[in-house]
């Protein structure tokens, strides 16, 4: 199993690069996610970013800019992407409605993208099999480019987490007492929703939906049935997430199955795993 | 002017969220050791006074001067009702007790001997790494007050700490409140429903009533006419035409006549007398 997928590694070593790295980066923005238990929020800012995309295919689609080079670039549809899911993180994370819970609001965003998205692209071939492809997620697509983005993406994240990581867990944890403090709460709040919706922008386009969400959520859950601090989820999930990317890699090469999914399958398997671990230990 | 002693001094107060302020007209000044309760009806203003001073309510009129260096943000320590920690999240008692550390610049070697203070000045000494969901809700709330106190603070500010706490782990803590006022000189202001508390431990009391605060030593503002009037209920020796100025809790009369085993319990904290006036 280990020969095959060293054997693959020249033809594919910047997918598989890119698609460890995003784990580790999703894996560690998730930590705040499910600390907040917004779990919903990360599928909703994916959806979000799928539909910055499809706007961006339609509109580059346009007879208006035919002649238009970079309109149906990936780069822009990777920035559409990106700006779409800061707005939702922003949107479902931060914003307030009277009478209104966040979840109204993730629930609001998610569905909204979901529906808009195939309605922009429904009588677009092309359109719709890039939400397709989106949705079903590879990251066999991975280039170079991707490694170096999100090789500095994880560097930005972790260090700013290792610097701030005590008024961090302090806003996760206790918002009023971090008020009290003199934490600024809302601009942090601010941050790590666009930290969250850049993230998974940038991510969506190289390894689709499923892969996103579930590096977001699956290892964060795992860590927090597995630490007995909320510190120590921020090491716990990225090595969670980073240990079933490879496992999941190198098991998708061998039996030749699609790489996103067979990650995300070990995670779901790790939670369960986690769960019974917790339950057992009382 | 001179500021003697006083750490917090408010002058025609106003405070609000909106165009109408909560509470107006408030003029109060709390002097080093005193032990403050804030007492009143729900929504007459004393979480926005409490949030005021800690800069999360700006003044809508009037002002409020707080002692930079014996009251500012990093000698204040907050104990809320209850720990806001969603409980399906993983925690010990020494993470939670560390966090109360954020904002000030310390070494590790400080912040291993604030940390081992606190916990043994709250009764949690060499638990530091237990499960913090493991705790009683009594000890619980201990290890909030203690996340305060490892600020080693000169102003301490507690929000209806006593709330879901049984009659001896409630007089535990505020024996111990009590305690750390009397010993260690640390003002207190707590908010409490609790009027046999309040007479029992409190040097001073702002009675919030009415948009505004009537604040002084307990003697003159915890009367039975005051209460009377803020509560819209009798309280003791009342008479038709408005109350008796007598002190609360000096009559036989039902708010006086506590049902609690005060005395009784075995106040593992030194066994204090209840205290606190200053």
């Amino acid at each position: 199993m280990i020969e095959s997928f060293l054997a693959s590694w020249a033809l594919f070593h910047n997918a598989y690069i890119a698609g460890w790295l995003i784990a580790v980066l999703l894996a560690l923005l998730g930590v705040v996610v499910v600390t907040r238990d917004q779990i919903f929020l990360g599928a909703a800012v994916s959806q979000a970013s799928v539909l910055g995309i499809a706007v961006a295919v339609c509109l580059g689609s346009l007879p208006a800019v035919a002649d238009c080079t970079w309109c149906n670039d990936d780069w822009t549809h990777t920035l559409a992407g990106g700006v779409f899911a800061i707005a939702g993180s922003l949107l479902a994370g931060t914003a307030t409605l009277r009478r209104e819970t966040h979840e109204s609001l993730t629930g609001w965003v998610f569905l909204t993208s979901s529906c808009f998205a195939v309605l922009l692209l429904a009588h677009s071939p092309h359109g719709m099999d890039e939400i397709n492809r989106l949705l079903a997620s590879t990251i066999i697509g991975a280039d170079f480019d991707d490694v170096v983005i999100f090789g500095v993406a994880v560097a930005v994240v972790a260090g700013v987490t290792a610097r701030l990581h005590a008024p961090l867990r302090l806003v996760l944890m206790d918002r009023e007492m971090a008020s009290a403090v003199g934490v600024p709460v809302a601009a942090w709040d601010r941050g790590l929703a666009i930290a969250l919706g850049a993230a998974i922008g940038l991510a969506i386009h190289v390894s689709g939906v499923v892969y996103s969400f579930g590096c977001l959520v699956m290892p964060a859950l795992v860590a927090k049935n597995l630490s007995r601090e909320v510190g120590q989820m921020f090491w716990v999930s990225p090595l969670v997430a980073l240990a079933a990317a490879v496992g999941g890699f190198v098991i998708a090469n061998d039996y030749d199955l699609p790489p996103a999914q067979a990650a995300v399958a070990l995670l779901c398997v790790a939670l369960l795993a986690a769960w019974m671990v917790r339950r057992y230990r009382g | 002017m001179t500021n003697g002693d006083v750490l917090i001094r408010a002058r025609d107060l106003a405070l609000g969220y909106g165009p109408d302020p909560v509470v107006r007209g408030v003029h109060l000044e709390i002097r080093a050791g005193e032990y403050w309760f804030l007492v009143g009806l729900n929504g007459t203003g004393k979480t926005t006074f409490v949030r005021s001073l800690f800069d999360l309510v700006p003044p809508a009129g009037g002002t409020l001067w707080i002692d930079p260096e014996r009251a500012g943000r990093e000698r204040v320590g907050f104990v809320p009702q209850r720990c806001a920690l969603n409980p399906s999240l993983p925690t010990t008692v020494r993470e939670l007790v560390v966090l109360g550390l954020v904002g000030l610049t310390l070494s590790t070697a400080e912040r291993k001997d604030r940390l081992a203070t606190a916990l043994a000045e709250v009764g949690l000494g060499g638990r530091e790494h237990h499960d913090y969901w493991s705790l009683s809700g009594g000890q619980r709330q201990r290890v909030l007050l203690a996340r305060a106190l490892v600020r080693r603070p000169n102003v301490l500010v507690l929000d209806e700490p006593e709330t879901g706490l049984d009659p001896a782990a409630e007089e535990r803590l505020l024996d111990l409140l009590a305690q750390i006022n009397r010993e260690r000189g640390v003002t207190l202001l707590s908010v409490s429903h609790d009027l046999e508390n309040v007479r029992r431990y409190a040097s001073h009391v702002a009675l919030f009533r009415d948009g505004t605060i009537h604040a002084g030593p307990v003697a003159e503002v915890l009367t039975h006419a005051n209460l009377e009037r803020t509560y819209g209920v009798p309280f003791g020796e009342s008479s038709p035409s408005g109350g008796s100025a007598k002190p609360f809790g000096e009559s036989s009369k039902p708010f006086g006549e506590s049902s609690k085993p005060f005395g009784e319990s075995s106040k593992p904290f030194g066994g204090s007398s209840p205290g606190g006036r200053s």
